[in-house]
């Protein structure tokens, strides 16, 4: 009787920690049956194009929830590394423009990550800060302007990126691609990734286990900023401008698909690859609305369907775990079998 | 190893659904018009100039609207931000252009066509635009299909690629930036679809690849409005201006436009101030008491470039510093700001037929589909609003 | 002999904590140490000449003004973020989705609209009190999940119109009664908004301080787990935080729709990270427990001299954010410092 119940609940708690394939599945399906001219090569590649962005962007914030923390900051750099690679490329060239954009990236992740752990200062406030700072520094530089290139390498540069080496697979998005399953393998597999996951589960036993907390805490936010950088560069090459508000709405945008993907902002659990696929199923859901022709209202209203079924899923099974906590159900039943 | 499982098992089901959909894909052509002389004829016995706005203005007219464009000096970024030759690349985008790859009229009639029209954002204006687009597509039986990827980049360039993969007779778009719209239009006129760009102005080189665009003259508009408002304020004093969301071609027009004009027309007015608050009324509100506060006196006009929030935090603030003799301009035209015209808050506002700017692209595409010639630039009707008329532009169309 | 050494040993123990003039100043006056500094600031620009009018009443009442719709939004986030949840991002849309329905009701006359729309900011409230007191949702993703299912129903309902005021209103006294939510003024210098803050700041600020329910509060933001063990109904707490931010929201929800005079989606966008800042900066600590409704009004408060004085040295917009952005960390980094140096939870 025992066992049979234990079965069941571990059948649940698979189901559950693997939901979002499931909802991926579903939502897949849902959209390849009934919406129009949804399953074709052209129509996926572009549902692929539309998410290596946020992908790539979204390993590093992943890392950040997993690490128990909060980094606000990840749609600004994304814009301000899109305008440094833009802007200097007349100066240094591409090969030039674009590391130069992804280290900017890098160094404002180490200093929000240096004020979290040296200043002390909450990660919410740090991020927040950051965010307006940055904000006024991308518009100082550009004078207000958004940043393009008009020139034919630019354009060789921007065919290159967009167009289909294999099915559904531009270059773009299988860095996009590549890079998630390395670091989705990084964390899983190695010791050193493992150590991402106590830091943020219970950092005091973390740090009496000998892993520097501090250390781990500021490369994880080099590597968000690092990934947002990465992938706002790539897309201004891509369509070879960048608009002062590019990174705006991938902050909410991947808030939600790194908490339906399974990762809690509590840290400690989730992963980099479920993320992802997060992503891939809110764009094909996107996508399918578009093309069913309806408006922007029912994106959102799903968007945040989706978000508040899944908080308040988690919610309620916490909830049913505190009422039971330091309960012993199986003692009580036997209690009341001998009272009978 | 159960993660492991999980994860190859997953990779496996994508791949079969690729695999599948490989297999499967196919894409759908849009109907093909009924051609043929008939549709043709039909088609161009179509009279638009009938159709009335909400407003009860004539939604279409062609007759009368125009601008003069003076010759291209050589380097106008050598010259100074004052001098109006200046911001000629910005101004007459496209009147100097060299058309690439654009494809041939059919010349079968409008009627039935499939057009799909991409605009910047969902806003009050957009809804009155697309109302103004369907007005005309109805009376030439064109199925119009309106797509908003609200303010969102990556949405329309989403937007763009799956019409691409539709292949509608005619692409209208809305660029949401200056700068990505040439690599949009680049995109649409590689797959060979026809294009017509309107209401914002793109970068010069975009035009290239597009038939034509439409929409105001923003910079035309903003300096005949300078002009009346340097005749209201006597050719003299000192002026600030609430400027549009930077990075946008009304950010440019609407403030650097009438700072040229107002240069070479009346030298005697000096530029105190501009700033940027976005479309916040409280912010603008706080933004010009500050300005009476600094700058007293010596301020004596406004020029906002949103006669909706930004003229009623500039009204409030002047209502509260007891400063109305300050005289205040916009570009409009929203109920907000032909109201407080009837109030006296302001002064004039440009006319800017939302509904018309929408007409005007999707009767442009008509005029294309019936083999007419079309002209590169296609402006729509300007004119200043001032209390004497304001009340024949009411009901508001936003 | 032995005595000597022990008492020299003591003297250099390295865990004594080392209370500076700066620490002990920062905690006893907080923010207002803070306020201080930048009007002597704007005192010093202005005997330089570098700025004028600055020491003016009407200059002082601008502040005021600019500031009024912030607080009013802070002070009901304070008890939010006083109960240890952070904060409430759904404020911005419940001050757009109250605003336009209180507009759509005006059709029923004055009264009438105010009723439904409190009621409907009530609901919101609660619906927050019941998933974040009751459930424990993560308060930050939950109301995010909120804005995206408010904004969704405003749009489909309203069909991406604004609606009027003066239009739906059933009579023009109506009508004006809505537009003067704002713009009445007592004495004519005194705004309608700012009466209202005031008495918000005294009752609010007498709840939090000398009530048993701001105890409780006090204590739940501080230990959740041992207040709720101590017997405290920490659900009921949390959620009537969460009631509490909403009216208020619904509050500066009318005073903002009253300002545009249109009922709009996008109406109080951004005030959800000011609030924060102004919070924050004010002294009270996100992780709960520790700060004062006088705090988040002193936060409010520099915010607004802040922005006077960048605006009166002819700063540009952007550069007031990178600026404001930079004081923001500064002030709290220093909050922080001056915590942990006297010993203190600096969370």
């Amino acid at each position: 009787m025992l066992k049979k119940n234990n079965n069941n609940q571990k059948m649940l708690k698979l189901i559950d920690k693997n939901r979002i394939y499931f909802i991926f599945l579903f939502v897949f399906l849902f959209m390849s049956l009934f919406a129009p001219r949804f399953l074709n090569v052209f129509n996926l590649t572009t549902v692929t194009k539309t998410m290596a962005m946020n992908a790539t962007v979204a390993i590093g914030f992943t890392m950040i929830f997993i690490i128990g923390q909060l980094d606000l900051s990840i749609g600004t750099i994304i814009t301000f590394s899109a305008v440094i690679g833009l802007s200097m490329k007349e100066y240094i060239g591409f090969g030039g423009s674009v590391p130069l954009a992804i280290v900017a990236g890098g160094l404002i992740g180490l200093i929000n990550g240096l004020l979290v752990t040296k200043a002390k200062i909450s990660s919410f406030i740090v991020t927040l800060g950051m965010m307006t700072v940055l904000t006024g520094v991308i518009y100082t530089m550009t004078g207000g302007n958004s940043v393009s290139l008009s020139s034919d390498d630019a354009f060789a540069v921007s065919d290159f990126l967009g167009d289909m080496i294999f099915p559904f697979i531009t270059p773009r998005v299988l860095i996009a691609i590549i890079m998630v399953i390395a670091f989705s393998l990084f964390l899983n597999r190695t010791r050193t990734g493992r150590n991402f996951y106590m830091v943020g589960g219970n950092k005091q036993t973390a740090w009496l286990a000998g892993i520097n907390t501090d250390k781990y805490t500021i490369i994880t936010f080099v590597i968000s900023g690092t990934m947002a950088g990465v992938g706002g560069v790539l897309y201004a090459m891509e369509s070879a401008a960048a608009p002062l508000n590019l990174g705006t709405s991938s902050l909410m945008y991947i808030i939600s698909a790194t908490i339906i993907g399974g990762t809690a902002m509590s840290g400690g659990k989730g992963g980099v690859f479920k993320t992802f696929v997060a992503i891939l199923m809110l764009e094909v859901l996107y996508n399918g609305i578009i093309l069913f022709g309806l408006g922007n209202e029912v994106k959102i209203f799903i968007a945040g369907f989706i978000l508040a079924a899944v908080v308040m899923n988690e919610a309620i099974v916490a909830y049913k775990h505190e009422k039971i906590f330091g309960q012993r159900p199986e003692l009580i039943k036997e209690l009341k079998q001998v009272q009978n | 190893m159960k993660k492991f499982t999980t994860l190859c098992l997953s990779l496996l089901m994508m791949v079969a659904i690729t695999g599948f959909a490989f297999a499967a894909g196919q894409q759908e052509e849009g109907e093909m018009a009924a051609s043929g002389n008939d549709n043709l004829a039909a088609s161009l016995a179509v009279d638009s100039t009938v159709l009335k706005a909400a407003d009860g203005q004539q939604l279409i007219k062609l007759e009368g609207v125009g601008r003069t464009v003076p010759p291209r000096p050589a380097d106008p970024s050598a010259l100074p931000e004052t001098d109006p030759l200046h911001w000629w690349d910005m101004e007459f985008a496209g009147e100097i252009t060299n058309k690439t790859n654009i494809p041939e009229s059919p010349a079968d009639g409008a009627i039935g066509k499939n057009v799909t029209m991409i605009v910047h954002g969902d806003h009050p204006w957009t809804t009155a635009c697309t109302n103004g687009a369907q007005k005309v597509a109805d009376a030439y039986s064109m199925n119009l299909k309106i797509q908003s990827p609200n303010w969102d980049l990556a949405v329309q360039n989403q937007m763009i690629d799956q019409a691409i993969n539709e292949r509608p007779d005619m692409i209208l778009l809305i660029p949401l930036d200056a700068k990505t719209a040439l690599q949009q239009a680049r995109k649409i006129n590689k797959a060979g679809i026809p294009l017509i760009l309107f209401n914002t102005l793109p970068e010069a080189k975009a035009m290239d690849y597009a038939i034509s665009w439409t929409g105001p003259d923003d910079f035309g508009q903003s300096r005949k409005l300078a002009k009346a408002w340097a005749d209201e304020l006597g050719m003299k004093g000192g002026v600030a201006f609430v400027q549009h969301n930077p990075g946008t071609s009304p950010y440019f027009a609407r403030c650097f436009g009438p700072i040229s004009t107002l240069a070479e027309y009346a030298p005697d007015i000096e530029v105190l101030d501009m700033q940027s608050p976005g479309f916040d009324a409280a912010k603008t509100l706080q933004l010009v008491s500050d300005w009476i506060t600094r700058f007293g006196d010596d301020l004596t006009g406004i020029y906002v470039a949103d006669d909706s929030s930004h003229a009623l935090g500039v009204a409030e603030a002047l209502a509260k510093a007891g400063r109305e003799d300050i005289i205040v301009v916009g570009a409009g035209n929203s109920k907000v700001g032909m109201d407080l015209i009837k109030d006296g808050g302001i002064f004039a506002i440009t006319y800017q037929t939302a509904e018309g700017d929408g007409a005007l692209a999707v009767q442009t595409s008509a005029d294309w589909f019936n083999g007419l010639d079309v002209p590169a630039i296609r402006n729509i009707p300007q004119h200043i609003i001032t209390p004497a008329d304001v009340d024949s532009f009411y009901p508001p169309q936003w | 002999m032995s005595d000597d050494k022990t008492i020299k040993e003591e003297k250099s123990d390295v865990r004594a904590i080392k209370v500076t003039t700066l620490g002990k100043m920062m905690n006893s006056f907080g923010i207002y140490a803070i306020a201080v500094f930048f009007l002597v600031l704007g005192i010093v620009l202005q005997s330089l000449g570098i700025i004028n009018n600055f020491l003016t009443t009407t200059n002082m009442m601008n502040i005021l003004d600019a500031v009024t719709l912030l607080g009013i939004v802070a002070v009901g986030m304070a008890f939010v973020t006083y109960s240890g949840h952070y904060a409430d991002m759904s404020v911005p849309t419940t001050m757009a989705f109250t605003g336009i329905i209180c507009v759509q009701m005006l059709q029923f006359g004055f009264i009438p609209a105010l009723i439904i729309t409190f009621l409907f900011g009530l609901l919101i409230g609660l619906i927050n009190a019941v998933a974040i007191g009751k459930f424990k949702a993560n308060p930050i993703i939950w109301t995010l999940a909120l804005v995206f299912v408010t904004k969704g129903i405003i749009r489909i309902v309203w069909d991406n119109k604004q609606i009027y005021p003066d239009f739906i209103a059933n009579s023009e006294r109506t009508s004006d009664l809505f537009d003067n939510i704002f713009r009445y003024r007592f004495f004519g210098k005194i705004s309608l908004p700012l009466v209202m803050l005031i008495i918000l700041i005294i009752a609010l600020d007498f709840v939090m301080k000398k009530t048993k329910y701001g105890a409780q509060l006090k204590m739940t933001g501080a230990a959740q787990k041992a207040a709720s063990f101590s017997g405290i109904n920490t659900e009921f707490v949390i959620g009537m935080a969460f009631v509490i931010c909403a009216l208020t929201a619904t509050l500066g929800g009318l005073t903002v729709t009253s300002l545009s005079r249109v009922g709009y989606i996008n109406n109080g966008v951004g005030y959800d990270f000011k609030a924060v800042t102004a919070i924050v900066i004010g002294g009270m600590t996100l992780a709960g427990g520790r700060g004062s409704i006088m705090g988040v009004v002193g936060g409010v408060l520099v915010m607004g001299l802040i922005d006077n004085i960048l605006t009166l040295l002819g700063v540009g917009t952007f550069s007031q954010d990178m600026i404001r952005g930079t004081i923001f960390i500064i002030v709290v980094g220093l909050n922080a410092k001056s915590l942990r140096s006297l010993g203190r939870d600096d969370a």
